[in-house]
């Protein structure tokens, strides 16, 4: 018995010119939504190939739901959605999804059921209309992003594996997602998703882990990373027209040590002794009309900038939402 | 092994069910019929249509030889070699003209006639000389003369007729001579091996060439099937999907052998159909204009010699397609695939190329090498055991080549497959590929 969906123990995956992983460790409790945030290119999807056992690390174990992550009975109780998503064109949908069933052990009357239920779930079958016979390719994108997600959940998995799950996602599905995981989670299923959208990240995450340049930056439950990184922090709103009022309060290095301008919204990370009601008697010197001033934990975005810092960033890699 | 068998079942019936697979297992023959017989059947026809048209002759022979050739020429329009095939008395063309020429004006002739060959106002001039008398040489010039039925033809005519004016000189009754030249014969030709009378040669020949062009075509067809399917797994992105719940290796023999069995089961049915149509073969064979169908046994196949066709196929189909797995898993695209695919096709063309040597000498030098060498085995040593005697020694030496070059290419490329299966942008390089292989 044990309580951990997954155990990776210092794992290491080289390629010819480049390390894409070094020692790697990680624990992922059972029952909780995971999530691995790190900038692309850091690791992410070679980490999730490795547990998923498609590609052999140099170094290291996996130990996937108690067992080793070679074992055939351990990848039946997982179910993966990859970044790049696909399935055969030509085939009917109802045939795609039970053969990836049948892969993972289902059997074709117990697979039959849950496709009719999952396509009614996500109303791709009606009385009027039955996608479930038509073939892959004359779905549209949504549905077929809605059939990769059944196909992923069909075999009723103990741990999923979402590799950026919300990328390319229309909003309606992007919510359909969101409800699912929350679901999965209340079921005392294990939901791990990779993600750079840090703001996903934290509505869903139990806990996370942030990797750049294949190495693991920090990692544990939400509240305890932003307890232990919570510092002097203040979210700012301020009236509009009146930003530039106070860009010369907001440049003391004295007092405020960076700033996240997002035009009406800051998030301010003050120095550490730096008084906050300093700050706000500045700014209402300076005439700027408040309307929020929040003593706040950092948000996972600015623990991650902090963290990884804009060398591991790539442009437009972390933006929220 | 649970997974084999749904991986295999998803191939099988994917493409059983497909439009295209109706469509070949109904029209397959049709196109093999077309492409095998067809030719065969055309050149019969073009000898038929063989008469010599009526052709201009400078004879310089003063030996009336000009005229006799001239006489032969129209009558073989009625009696010629094919006489004997019905529909082909086709309907007498105009005369050939005979000029007579004096020895010197010869060249002078000459070039009068290539002119009207040129305005083709006659197909071609045919020259005869006092060489042709003394020493048996003629010369043709026309359009036709590229037609080697018709060039047999000519060449009869002179012959018949410089005999017959030797059997004149020689005082035989003009009467006789005629009947006395007209010779024709027939070779009926059968096949004898250690288990005694074999059947006709030709149809063993006949019968050797198709089961060698079959082979050629399924594993062609099949081979670049399983490329097409790799390619579809790896471009649609479905193929980490399916990676997640089999192995990379099962997931490569269950596709093997999915369409593999796929293969099997239309040679099966085209099989039977055949086995039906055999029964009517006479019937059809008089309606196609060629009597000598009507003689036709389907030729006896023994068990070891149906045995060693199957495991031809097999090994063949799988050698084969492996190879062609590993390149649907190297590239990107299907025109990258075409290109990438063309030193395997090569390999595998090489063996049809050499089909009609080997038909014409099948124990030589050529035909033992190519039917040792793994990748021409499998289409040479079925062509070469359906012609001749095979010592069982260069069969089963042959078999252990082809299944030791299969083994070779399933570890090659099952490693190929798996890194490249997951792998986008660039081809890789043969250095790479090495790597791929090494490392995985």
């Amino acid at each position: 018995m044990t309580a951990l969906a997954l155990e990776i123990a210092s794992i290491t995956k080289r390629y010819a010119n480049h390390t894409a992983v070094r020692t790697l460790s990680l624990a992922v409790p059972k029952g909780a939504v995971y999530g691995l945030l790190g900038p692309n290119g850091a690791g992410k999807t070679t980490t999730i190939r490795m547990i998923l056992n498609i590609i052999v690390p140099d170094e290291g174990t996996i130990m996937v739901l108690g067992r080793p992550s070679t074992a055939s009975s351990a990848m039946d109780r997982v179910g993966y959605l990859p970044e790049e998503r696909g399935l055969y064109k030509k085939m009917q949908v109802r045939r795609v999804l039970r053969f990836l069933a049948a892969l993972k052990g289902v059997g074709a009357r117990e697979a039959d059921r849950r496709i009719g239920e999952w396509m009614e779930r996500f109303s791709l079958s009606s009385p009027e209309k039955d996608w479930g016979l038509s073939k892959i390719d004359e779905l549209s994108r949504g549905m077929q992003q809605k059939v990769q997600f059944i196909a992923t959940l069909l075999h009723d998995p103990d741990l999923v594996i979402l590799d950026e799950p919300f990328s390319g996602l229309d909003p309606i599905n992007a919510q359909a997602l969101k409800d699912t995981v929350v679901d999965l989670r209340r079921r005392g299923k294990t939901v791990i998703f990779s993600t750079h959208l840090m703001d996903n990240a934290e509505r869903l995450c139990d806990s996370v882990c942030i990797i750049a340049r294949g190495e693991k930056v920090l990692d544990g439950s939400v509240s305890d990373v932003k307890q232990e990184h919570g510092g002097n922090n203040v979210a700012l709103s301020l009236a509009e027209g009146d930003a530039q009022l106070v860009a010369r309060v907001l440049s003391d290095q004295k007092l405020v040590e960076r700033v996240d301008d997002s035009n009406r919204f800051f998030e301010i990370s003050l120095q550490k002794e730096a008084d906050p009601q300093a700050l706000l008697r500045r700014l209402v010197e300076a005439g700027a009309r408040v309307q929020r001033f929040e003593l706040v934990q950092p948000s996972l975005h600015q623990i991650f900038l902090e963290k990884v810092g804009a060398t591991g960033v790539e442009a437009g890699m972390t933006g929220h939402g | 092994m649970a997974k084999l068998w749904v991986v295999m079942k998803r191939e099988y019936v994917e493409r059983v069910r497909s439009k295209w697979f109706i469509f070949m297992t109904i029209f397959g023959p049709v196109f093999f019929l077309v492409i095998t017989i067809l030719p065969g059947y055309m050149t019969m026809r073009g000898m038929k249509d063989a008469r010599v048209q009526s052709i201009h002759i400078l004879d310089a022979t003063s030996a009336g030889l000009g005229q006799r050739v001239a006489d032969r020429l129209s009558s073989q329009q009625q009696t010629g070699p094919l006489a004997s095939v019905p529909g082909s008395a086709l309907p007498a063309s105009a005369p050939s003209t005979v000029e007579m020429v004096s020895a010197g004006g010869v060249a002078a002739a000459e070039s009068v006639a290539t002119r009207r060959v040129m305005r083709k106002e006659t197909q071609g001039y045919l020259v005869l000389d006092s060489l042709t008398l003394a020493k048996q040489t003629a010369r043709y010039a026309g359009r036709n003369a590229s037609s080697i039925g018709q060039m047999q033809m000519i060449e009869a005519a002179v012959r018949q007729s410089l005999m017959a004016s030797r059997m004149q000189d020689a005082g035989i009754a003009p009467a006789r001579i005629d009947s006395l030249t007209r010779v024709r014969v027939e070779l009926a030709t059968e096949r004898i091996d250690e288990r005694g009378r074999g059947g006709s040669g030709l149809v063993s020949a006949i019968f050797g060439f198709v089961i060698a062009f079959l082979l050629y075509m399924m594993i062609m067809l099949y081979g670049q099937n399983v490329l097409r399917g790799v390619l579809e797994e790896k471009m649609t992105r479905v193929a980490e999907v399916v990676m997640a719940s089999v192995k990379p290796d099962i997931l490569l023999a269950g596709k093997i052998l999915g369409v593999g069995a796929v293969g099997l089961t239309q040679q099966l049915i085209w099989f039977a159909s055949a086995a039906a149509i055999f029964s009517y073969g006479a019937a059809m064979g008089k309606a196609m204009g060629m009597p000598e169908m009507q003689n036709v046994t389907f030729p006896t196949v023994s068990l070891p010699l149906f045995a060693a066709l199957v495991f031809f196929f097999l090994f063949g189909y799988v050698l084969y397609s492996a190879m062609f797995a590993a390149i649907g898993a190297m590239v990107g695209s299907q025109e990258e695939a075409q290109q990438a695919a063309q030193p395997v096709v090569m390999l595998l063309v090489a063996s049809i190329i050499f089909i009609q040597p080997i038909l014409l000498n099948p124990s030589g030098k050529l035909a033992v090498t190519l039917s040792l060498i793994p990748f021409t085995a499998p289409v040479i040593m079925p062509l070469r055991m359906s012609a001749v005697q095979v010592p069982t020694l260069e069969i089963l030496g042959s078999l252990a080549g082809v299944g030791l070059a299969c083994w070779a290419a399933i570890w090659a490329s099952a490693r190929i497959y798996r890194v490249g299966l997951l792998m986008t942008g660039k081809r890789p390089s043969l250095k790479e590929l090495a790597r791929w292989i090494k490392y995985s």
